[in-house]
């Protein structure tokens, strides 16, 4: 192979803009492999080449980018004119060897350095059941404790799930998001590398969070994870998302897709805290196919990133089935969280609830884009969706665009937003009890984002008070 | 889904024809050539736009139809003369098929103009030059450019500064044959006036196809005060489409009523921009469809300035396969600070054929406002009807009932109650209740 590792000219080069202590860290880029920038067919056959993938796979991929093109970006939402393709590497490879490993120690040491940082050794062997690690377009590291592998849950990166489990992969891959979809699913269909394959038969109840992590460390890189999550029968599974990349001068692109096929009275939760750097396009796809009596959640928590587009979406397929969707945003200076969610009820008597709490701070924007759509035959639907919207100052701005489409007579389906500021009450009674302006008000906004902060585990929900309390430092102007 | 095409009599020739008819001053001509510019720059809507993705466009089509000239039968109908009756109007005019057919506009009030568009064009045109397109223009979409370059005719009401018009001013709008035709309607209030003005559409069923366009312009000069109904009844085989459009000054007050009951397919935008300090303007909106009827509907509620207040409210119910949109959103300007804006649509679905679509929007950029937004679709609650049905009533009484309380949220709060009776008795007739017609 003639791509040997070269260092980058740009490597190395950090802004000094604000980000977040603990993350704001960047190692000098290694890579085996570094693409061309820009998407092209070339590309996508030398991603698929590398991977050394069926031929299947290739045609979809090709497929795929010939969807992307013919569908173009979308053309409403946030202001995406600073993504520029044509500047994006579309897959970075960090080692020389395709897959995984299941220990720490066989990951290259500044890698691993970076991961440390982040604490994930350590909460893998305190309070997860296994942990996935990806980087730049790889994953690096995935490893899932032996009891969980015994019972015959499958928790491996989606490039070893395709080779492993052909068949499994194959039947449900891309049914859930196909690349038809939209135009970042088309791309991510095309140049997909990374993620998760998790599989938990049926009766099994993982009763312990699986976490992936993701980070972004090259600059002008696009990662474009797949994930693919299969809960049999009467399975339980709780898996978690987190993201981090260092702050550069340019921007990077992150377009996952995230697939869930939750079987008959199964229970799954997918969480995310994104707290990527504010250089960050964050467009993502997550799906779910809700089955007879199953139930999914989503928690969806916006912190980081320039532009997020995230509507995390249960399709209700089966009689009975429950979704819900807790959102979380907070926009800061320059920041547009384009978050929401979308419910479709396909089948009797399913169930939806959608809570969205959003801050705005400074010249940030958060917006509510929401679909809740009742099929003509699913009696006896009903769903709730509740939006509030908080603005911390003059500049800051909320949107609500909720799309309610009721084909069905029996339905109930309500829709409530309100927007507000801090209360001036409030702040002055926390403050005649001794606490400082900046803590009184850290103190209102978690309160406001109670309701959904307590669905998290509670090493998380710490976490994104503690997310919280930073983006809200020095707001006292 | 159909889309739309040009409609062959929309053309430069037809509308020189028109401006050369009417001896209009050259700055209106120049006016309507300029929408007409505006109109053949724009493209039709199609289902990609986010207005017209719930609906089917050919029910909107203008292709194949004719400019409006004039009714066949110049004499008022007995169902609008019933109307002029029961309103109470003062000052009334009949528009029938682009041509003003009576017209009885003495007020007592002093100052106050009440007349046809094309007679305020002649007798005063100072007036109408300095506001009309001033709220509603070309640029807001295709129809309403079509509207600006070929309105036919309308109503223009001018109020004096603090003159107060007690009795009801209104302009019914008619046809007895198909075409396209398009009116308009300019209110002028000056500061603290007081005014009220129903604008009502109405017509018996006839067999050929009319397409009518309207458009209303609100000014509001500080702290005047108007009521304005539109009130939508037009036979099954009309389009309709109209902008009720206003600017409010400081401490201006707007009460606006849309009613849609009539009409195959009906289009109804309710806009009002906050532009004074305290203005406040209160939209209120009932439909109720049946037999297939299809109403889309859009309000704006924008607040360019601090410490104004509005409020709406969109209420209907659908029955046998009918299709509602509801879309309205508030938009708050950086700076509008202490905004009071609420926002409120609420479906009943009568069968399971009916689908109703809501999609109520906030747009907020100032940060010491009270808004917030409610929908919410369900059927009769089942608890209820079985409740009335358990006290004897029959289960299409008891629903009667219900629908009927249902919207009384909406006509409860009209204060004109005339108005409101009407539109009870519109809703009683199509829900079918016993012994009720619409005409009394």
């Amino acid at each position: 192979m003639a791509d040997a590792p070269m260092e980058h000219p740009d490597a190395g080069k950090l802004t000094g803009m604000q980000h977040e202590k603990q993350y704001d860290f960047q190692l000098p880029e290694s890579y085996f492999y570094k693409s061309e920038k820009g998407l092209n067919k070339r590309v996508i056959e030398k991603i698929s080449y590398f991977k050394g993938e069926p031929q299947w796979m290739l045609d979809f991929r090709l497929r795929a980018f010939e969807v992307a093109e013919k569908k173009g970006p979308p053309k409403w939402g946030p202001d995406l004119s600073g993504l520029d393709f044509d500047d994006i590497y579309f897959y970075i490879r960090p080692n020389e060897r395709q897959g995984t490993t299941n220990s720490w120690d066989e990951i290259p040491e500044e890698v691993r350095e970076t991961y440390r940082r982040l604490g994930i050794p350590e909460a893998e062997q305190k309070v997860l059941a296994g942990v996935g690690a990806q980087y730049e377009s790889e994953m690096v590291y995935h490893n899932l404790k032996e009891e969980w592998e015994k019972l015959g849950v499958v928790f491996l990166d989606t490039d070893t799930g395709l080779k492993e489990h052909p068949e499994l992969f194959r039947e449900h891959f891309a049914t859930v998001v196909p690349p038809e979809d939209n135009y970042y699913a088309a791309v991510n269909s095309a140049v997909w590398s990374g993620g998760s394959f998790v599989y938990v038969p049926a009766g099994v109840d993982v009763d312990v969070p699986l976490q992936a992590y993701f980070l972004l460390n090259a600059e002008n890189i696009g990662q474009f994870e797949r994930t693919l999550i299969i809960v049999e029968e009467g399975a339980k599974a709780h898996y978690i998302e987190g993201c981090t990349a260092p702050t550069y001068n340019s921007d990077s692109f992150h377009s996952g897709v995230i697939e869930i096929i939750a079987k008959a009275n199964s229970n799954v939760r997918y969480s995310t805290i994104q707290n990527w750097s504010h250089n960050v396009y964050n467009l993502v796809t997550q799906r779910a196919m809700v089955h007879d009596n199953a139930s999914m959640g989503w928690l969806d928590g916006n912190l980081g990133s320039k532009v997020t587009m995230k509507y995390p979406s249960c399709y209700l397929v089966g009689n009975g089935a429950h979704g819900e969707v807790l959102s979380i945003a907070f926009a800061g200076d320059g920041q547009h969280q384009d978050a929401g969610a979308k419910v479709i009820h396909a089948a009797p008597n399913t169930t939806s609830s959608v809570v969205s709490k959003s801050i705005s701070k400074g010249q940030g924007c958060s917006s509510y884009r929401g679909l809740v759509q009742i099929h003509e035959g699913a009696t006896n639907a009903k769903s709730n969706v509740e939006c509030d919207a908080l603005l911390l100052d003059d500049t800051s701005r909320t949107n609500t665009y909720p799309y309610i489409e009721i084909n069905e007579k029996s339905a109930h389906v309500g829709h409530e937003a309100t927007v507000s500021k801090l209360n001036e009450e409030q702040i002055f009674y926390l403050m005649s009890r001794g606490l400082a302006e900046d803590e009184a008000m850290a103190l209102i906004v978690r309160g406001f984002l109670e309701p959904v902060a307590k669905e998290l585990p509670l090493e998380y929900a710490v976490e994104l008070n503690r997310l919280i309390e930073l983006e809200m430092e020095g707001s006292v102007g | 889904m159909a889309t739309l095409t040009d409609a062959a009599a929309l053309t430069e020739g037809a509308l020189s024809a028109l401006i050369r008819d009417r001896d209009e001053p050259a700055w209106l001509a120049e006016e309507r050539r300029a929408a007409f510019r505006t109109f053949e720059a724009t493209p039709w809507p199609s289902a990609r736009d986010e207005n017209w993705r719930y609906t089917d466009l050919g029910r909107f089509s203008v292709a194949g139809l004719e400019l409006a000239e004039g009714p066949a039968d110049r004499t008022v109908s007995e169902r609008i003369g019933m109307r002029m009756t029961d309103s109470d109007a003062e000052g009334i005019l009949v528009h029938k098929n682009g041509e003003t057919i009576r017209s009885i506009v003495e007020v007592a009030e002093k100052g106050v103009v009440f007349t046809d568009l094309r007679s305020a064009v002649r007798d005063h045109e100072e007036l109408v030059r300095e506001h009309l397109y001033t709220v509603v223009d070309a640029k807001a979409g295709k129809y309403h450019a079509l509207n600006a370059a070929f309105w036919q005719n309308g109503t223009f009401v001018y109020v004096p500064r603090g003159v107060e018009v007690e009795l009801p001013l209104g302009a019914f709008t008619t046809a007895d044959r198909g075409g396209l035709s398009a009116g308009r309607t300019l209110l002028v209030v000056g500061e603290n006036a007081k005014v009220t003005f129903l604008d009502e559409y109405t017509s018996e069923p006839f067999d050929e196809r009319l397409f009518h366009g309207a458009a209303t312009e609100l000014v509001l000069g500080q702290g005047a005060k108007v009521r304005y109904v539109s009130l939508q009844n037009w036979g099954r085989n009309v389009a309709h489409m109209n902008r009720v459009a206003a600017k409010l000054g400081r401490d201006a007050r707007l009460e606006s009523l849309s009613v849609s009951v009539g009409a195959d397919a009906a289009r109804a935008e309710v806009d009002s921009a906050m532009e004074g300090p305290g203005s406040e303007s209160e939209m209120l909106g009932l439909y109720f469809a049946d037999r297939g009827q299809h109403y889309n509907q859009y309000t704006l509620q924008h607040h360019a300035s601090h410490h104004a207040f509005s409020d709406v409210l969109f209420k209907g119910a659908l029955r046998d396969a009918s299709t509602a949109v509801y879309s309205g959103v508030i938009v708050v300007d950086e700076g509008a600070q202490k905004t009071d804006a609420y926002q409120t649509n609420r479906n009943l679905l009568l069968d399971a054929e009916s689908e109703a679509v809501s999609i109520p929007q906030l747009e907020i950029g100032a940060n010491d406002v009270r808004c917030s937004h409610g929908s919410t679709t369900g059927p009769v609650p089942e608890d209820q009807r079985f409740y009335l049905m358990s006290r004897g009533m029959r289960a299409e009484v008891a629903e009667h009932l219900l629908v009927t309380g249902f919207l009384y949220e909406v006509t409860s709060r009209v204060t004109l109650p005339k108005v409101a009776e009407y539109v009870g008795r519109v809703v009683q007739a199509k829900l079918g209740v016993p012994g009720v017609k619409e005409k009394l």
